[in-house]
């Protein structure tokens, strides 16, 4: 059991390693192929893990194991512990296999780039770096592979460098993932105080219940969830991050890394039952970003800014669902999320691929006819995304809008938020797809060739949509719940739906799905309606860079203006100019004792000489 | 013992010292100059001997021996590099020879 773990955490850092290692000896080929396989392998490694869980009784299901010691302060002792449990597992398999899907994805996309070696490195990296945080024993790993995390989203953000706008968004999503590091960091340094451990079961058994001290605690964790996972106040960073080639949008700022805040809130969801102030204002968070992102969801023009949002949008509803205490709901929704927003990256990935990097969706209109299986494969993503039945969003996100209306008053502002972001996600996934791949039009003039890229592409994206496909009916609650019983030992959840509160959530957000559905047919294919004004508040994302814009930098940089013009170019430039110049004029007049005649040397020599003679006699 | 006291000889040695010192002072040829670190060899080497004489035992005249076997070396490197110079027509003054100033 331990083995598999090893196995699965390391596969990928060697991966990593050995590209970098293997430099130029590999060829670019060589570094995508270590790269897919180990990731595959961690994933085989995953699964093994999980059959062995499947054959034990659910008490002795959660494993630890401890390497060595890794810190040691005091009578503090933090091990390199990884936890195998219920939760993590799921979370392994998830990270592996939909990361193994789109490394091997990457294959055919990053085909002929530059650098493809260094992508690779990356990918295995990020892959181990998830890997890191979703097996960690205790807080500290955790908080160790939450950073890696962020470095390694920083170097596939940034991966062309040479574009300005790439380098940008990397930066902002770095410092906006430190702001999340440092208040969990914060929290840790409270548990520590508070618990002198960091273990998951010993800081979840003395943890203080209520007050300010656990109500700190659960906003420090929150606060890098949000950073983390692109929520209301700190999702400006998300959208940018587009500018990263297409797979890893896919894998990191869809799939895996962006999920990330859901897992922790489950993961460490006593501390957030012990302070329901935060865990309520969690829940509102999700509901706030979830409503905005779809609101700015629709007026978008960049194919993957439009997934992105939407990204954020559903990230929405697992926070709330996380943090309203339907635990297996939350985690079951980010499982089909990962495979169905995956898949629509991968297939916008295809369409932008064809079109040579365009990804303005007014320009990409009418691939409809000449990607047929694309067309078919975003279609399912898009049904899946919107929750029409059959496809996987309808059982997920619907169970999450039914336990939250298990939650009293509170629980009926949350589903009513959900229900008109499930219309918005009707609207704008539509749209995109009428737009994008519509019947209408002629034949994309970009378009060239007709091919739909190579094996690896289409294969991948091929799973993904199997997977969004039947995905979903690993729960249905409330007639079959096994995953709801596989976590129950790890998150029992506090909020549950029953028949009739499941019934209306789906009837509710299927009905709203669809209509939004039938909006966006009726705007862009019938054009029964005319498509309204852009409003302005929209098209600047409700002013958040605007306002950050107002609020850190430019007083940050009038400081630092007024810093550099009365001390840094008065006092720091000014001193040290005056020394240079004293030591210049200093060494030109002792140089000049060095005037190359050898005989004033011999008579510097012998007059020092006879003046230690005199000194000598003298002395004596 | 016989002969002059031995303070004789040191005197006789400090004036050949310090004519060899005056010589490599003013003296601007190179062979001159070279001439007179010898005659300041030579003063170091006969008040080595006097005080042989005076202690009544050979260190001294070890240390003499010596000293002529390092001078000759000497004159080997310093007539060496003057017959280069004259090899390459550089003019035989060592005032004119600044290159290292600072």
């Amino acid at each position: 059991m331990s083995a598999c773990a090893w196995i699965c955490l390391v596969l990928p850092l060697a991966s990593a390693a050995a590209i970098t290692i293997g430099g130029t000896s590999l060829s670019r080929r060589t570094a995508g192929y270590i790269s897919t396989i180990t990731t595959f392998g961690s994933f085989v490694a995953a699964i093994a893990a999980f059959a062995v869980m499947l054959g034990e009784s659910p008490g002795d299901r959660p494993h630890t194991t401890t390497s060595w010691t890794w810190l040691e302060a005091g009578r503090y002792h933090f091990g390199l512990t990884l936890l195998t449990d219920q939760l993590s597992v799921m979370m392994m398999l998830i990270v592996a296999g939909v990361g193994g899907l789109i490394v091997a994805y990457s294959l055919g996309y990053m085909d002929g780039e530059d650098e493809e070696r260094r992508y690779f490195a990356y990918m295995s990296l990020f892959v181990f770096s998830m890997l890191l945080l979703v097996q960690s024993g205790n807080l500290l790993l955790l908080l160790a592979g939450w950073g890696m995390v962020g470095l390694s989203s920083y170097l596939l953000i940034g991966f062309h460098h040479d574009r300005p706008s790439a380098v940008a968004a990397a930066k902002k999503a770095f410092v906006m993932n430190a702001f999340g590091d440092a208040t969990l960091a914060l929290a840790l340094f409270l548990l520590i105080q508070h618990t002198g451990r960091l273990d998951y079961a010993g800081v979840f058994a003395s943890s203080p219940h209520g007050g300010a001290v656990a109500n700190l605690i659960a906003l420090g964790l929150l606060g890098g969830a949000v950073a983390k996972s692109a929520q209301i106040p700190l999702h400006t960073w998300l959208p940018d991050a587009m500018e990263g080639p297409t797979p890893v949008s896919a894998l990191i700022h869809a799939a895996t890394m962006v999920t990330a805040g859901v897992y922790l809130i489950a993961r460490t969801h006593v501390l957030f039952e012990n302070a329901w102030f935060v865990a309520d204002l969690a829940a509102a968070l999700g509901a706030a970003t979830l409503l905005m992102a779809g609101l700015i969801a629709l007026v978008q023009v960049d194919i993957k800014r439009v997934i992105a949002y939407s990204t954020m949008s559903q990230i929405g509803y697992m926070f709330v669902g996380a943090a309203a205490g339907a635990y297996p709901n939350g985690m079951f929704h980010l499982m089909t999320h990962a495979f169905f927003k995956a898949l629509l990256f991968l297939a916008a990935g295809i369409a932008i691929h064809a079109l040579t990097g365009e990804q303005d969706i007014r320009k990409m209109r009418g691939l409809g006819r000449t990607m047929p299986r694309t067309r078919l494969a975003f279609l399912v993503g898009s049904l899946a995304l919107v929750g029409i039945p059959p496809f996987a969003g309808f059982f997920s996100k619907d169970s999450i809008l039914a336990a939250v209306l298990d939650r009293g008053a509170f629980g009926a502002v949350l589903f009513a938020c959900g229900i008109v972001g499930a219309f918005l996600t009707g609207v704008y996934t539509f749209r995109l797809f009428f737009t994008v791949f519509g019947e209408t039009g002629d034949v994309n003039p970009h378009l060239h060739g007709d091919r739909e890229g190579p094996p690896s592409m289409v294969w991948t994206v091929g799973v993904l949509a199997v997977l969004s496909v039947v995905g979903g009916f690993l729960q249905f609650a409330p007639v079959w719940t096994p995953l709801t019983t596989w976590l129950e030992p790890v998150a029992r959840p506090f909020a549950e739906a029953s028949s009739w509160q499941e019934a209306l959530a789906s009837a509710a957000a299927v009905a709203v799905g669809a209509a939004g559905i039938a909006i966006a047919y009726a705007l862009y294919v019938a054009r029964t309606i005319p498509v309204p004004r852009t409003l302005p508040v929209l098209q600047h994302k409700f002013y958040w860079d605007e306002a950050y814009d107002l609020l850190f930098y430019r007083p940050a940089d009038l400081v630092a203006r007024y810093l550099n013009r009365f001390f840094e170019q008065p006092v720091i430039v000014g001193s040290i100019g005056e020394v240079t110049q004293g030591f210049r004029v200093g060494a030109g007049e002792v140089s000049r004792v060095q005037n190359g005649l050898v005989r004033s040397y011999a008579l510097a020599l012998a007059a020092g000489v006879a003046v230690l003679a005199v000194v000598f006699l003298v002395s004596r | 013992m016989h002969g002059p006291d031995v303070g004789w000889y040191l005197v006789l040695a400090a004036l050949l010292f310090v004519t060899g010192a005056l010589g490599v002072l003013v003296r601007r040829s190179p062979l001159i100059i070279l001439l007179s670190v010898e005659i300041m060899l030579n003063g170091a080497n006969l008040a080595l001997i006097a005080f042989a004489r005076r202690l009544g035992h050979e260190d001294g005249q070890v240390f003499a021996i010596a000293v002529m076997a390092i001078a000759a070396s000497e004159v080997v490197v310093g007539l060496g590099l003057i017959v280069a110079m004259g090899r390459r027509h550089v003019e035989l003054d060592v005032d004119k020879l600044r290159t290292l100033r600072g």
